[in-house]
């Protein structure tokens, strides 16, 4: 419905200065909104586990404690979430997904993956996109620990994708032949994401 | 009886007045007005020039008895969207998309009767101001009480009125808690409501009490368990969560 | 009310009453007093009783019992999907 035009009401900004790296239909954000679907699963540290599994050669699991050992890469990235904010300049640190596939053997097959979270979230993506630098599993923001609201202890971040892309509280990527939708992909949202050609939905 | 399609109308402002430092109360005269249940809310949309739109639910603070128009009263959210633009821009007279009544479920009139058990954190009073004021225009004497915390005694909405239900002796008492700057020589609470308060609040109406309650997501989950460990039963107690305190 | 907040992802949950415009606009009649039984669980709540995750791409309405992911809602600008594979069934009164 087109509605009726409230008085005086002009919506979200797209200030000039920086017009030019907000992608269609964004709007700039300063503060850091928490988006989820569910509750913060909160798991303990010497519980939580990253297993990288599917087509794989043989399945690999890190500890915490492993994990924190594997060389790190600091990011500043621009995201943007679907529901239109987009958060310029975010400071990451974290552990590259090329990093992760060295300990690896891919099967060629599997072509795509599935990252799924503690709590039941998952999300897909074109293993080509989580390469070469693209993605990464982040656990300090800003030069501190990542808050469980916005997916502590880890979460994937993948910048050139909307940001329901970069899955909270990830604990593993399970590597597929066929790209199959996740939690979001399923129900209407767009199974790429790419924020510059505004793949919001399925049929975008 | 089936529903009416719920649509967006265009209310008009009729009035806007200023509550406390942080809410202020709107009345829409609604063309398709349809009297609400006390507890319900609205929509309201707005719409941007480009097409931009967004929308937010809120209480209604009328009672049904006031006809072809409602009340909302809306707390200003600093960083929030559309309350700023609400309590800031909004003026008599302008037009604004709303919809409603809705909802079913956090809902009381006389008919339900009591003993009656309101709880409510800051704005969290506007859908059970709504039920007493009701309670108020049909002369009902339904044993209720209000629990009502707040930061300080200037963050009390409708003091005044609420003040005056109570001086009514029709059987309503009302209990503030103030969690941040009591009033000076306040003698009453002074802390979170807790199980304790809770307790000494519905012990006259015992495991009898209907409990409505409306706040901060925090304080309606403390609540609410609190409730559910004295054993009241389950189905006695409505609950509306309006997320964290000042989002 | 005046607290620190332990989670704010907690604090901002809210309940199926904050959808009830939503689901009225689906059904065509307030839902929140409809009773879905949780496949997870098998206990019954009412829609407005369900915890409600709204600040994301979609709505996700759990069970307050065991957070079992009852229903999604999702609107596109050309559709709205409803996914309910978490409940059992939706119980509802008779219109008319």
């Amino acid at each position: 419905m087109a509605g009726l035009i409230s008085r005086g009401f002009l919506g979200r900004r797209r200030p000039a200065e920086v017009e030019n790296r907000l992608p269609p239909g964004q709007y700039l954000v300063t503060d850091f909104p928490v988006l989820s679907a569910g509750p913060t699963p909160h798991t303990p540290l010497e519980r939580w586990s990253f297993t990288v599994e599917g087509l794989v050669g043989s399945p690999v699991t890190w500890s915490w404690e492993e994990f924190q050992k594997l060389p790190t890469q600091t990011y500043t990235v621009d995201i943007s979430c679907v529901t239109k904010w987009t958060k310029l300049d975010t400071r990451w640190l974290g552990v590259s997904i090329d990093t992760l596939l060295k300990a690896v053997q891919v099967d060629p097959a599997g072509r795509y993956v599935m990252a799924y979270s503690d709590g039941g979230y998952t999300t897909n993506l074109p293993l080509e996109e989580m390469v070469n630098g693209q993605a990464f599993v982040a656990y300090q923001f800003d030069d501190k620990p990542l808050d469980p609201v916005h997916g502590g202890p880890a979460r994937l971040v993948v910048p050139h994708l909307y940001f329901w892309k970069s899955a909270k509280w990830i604990r593993g990527l399970r590597f597929m032949e066929r790209n199959q939708p996740g939690f979001w992909e399923s129900l209407g949202y767009h199974i790429h994401g790419d924020p510059w050609k505004e793949e919001r939905y399925s049929g975008d | 009886m089936v529903q009416p399609v719920l649509e967006w109308q265009a209310g008009r402002v009729t009035a806007i007045r200023p509550e406390t430092r942080q809410t202020k109360s709107f009345t829409f005269a609604l063309p398709k007005w349809m009297a609400h249940r006390p507890g319900q809310h609205y929509d309201v949309r707005l719409t941007a020039p480009d097409g931009y739109q967004t929308q937010r639910s809120y209480s209604i603070a009328s009672p049904p008895e006031r006809l072809r128009e409602i009340e909302l009263t809306v707390e200003r959210i600093p960083d929030g969207e559309v309350s700023p633009y609400l309590h800031d821009v909004l003026m008599q007279g302008d037009e604004l998309e709303v919809r409603g009544p809705i909802g079913g479920y956090f809902v009381w009139d006389v008919r339900l009767g009591g003993p009656l058990l309101l709880v409510g954190g800051g704005s969290g009073v506007v859908p059970l101001m709504a039920m007493l004021r009701h309670r108020a225009a049909q002369h009902s004497t339904v044993p209720t009480r209000m629990l009502y915390s707040s930061r300080s005694a200037e963050d009390v909405i409708y003091h005044d009125e609420l003040n005056g239900m109570a001086a009514a002796n029709d059987g309503f008492e009302a209990f503030y808690t103030f969690t941040r700057q009591p009033p000076a020589g306040w003698t009453g609470y002074r802390r979170r409501i807790d199980a304790a308060m809770l307790a000494e609040v519905i012990k006259p109406f015992d495991k009898r009490a209907r409990v409505y309650v409306c706040g901060p997501t925090l304080l309606v989950e403390a609540v609410a368990n609190a409730l559910v460990e004295m054993e009241l039963p389950i189905e006695q107690i409505r609950t509306e969560r309006f997320g964290p305190t000042g989002v | 009310m005046d607290r620190d907040e332990p989670d704010m992802n907690t604090a901002l949950m809210v309940d199926g009453n904050a959808v009830a415009g939503q689901l009225e606009q689906i059904f065509g009649r307030d839902m929140t007093m409809t009773i879905a039984r949780c496949a997870g669980c098998a206990r019954d709540a009412q829609l407005g009783a369900l915890m409600a995750f709204i600040r994301g791409p979609g709505v996700v309405l759990r069970c307050p019992a065991c957070q079992n992911a009852i229903a999604r809602i999702v609107e596109t600008p050309s559709a709205i999907y409803l996914e309910a594979r978490g409940a059992a069934y939706l119980r509802m009164a008779p219109q008319g």
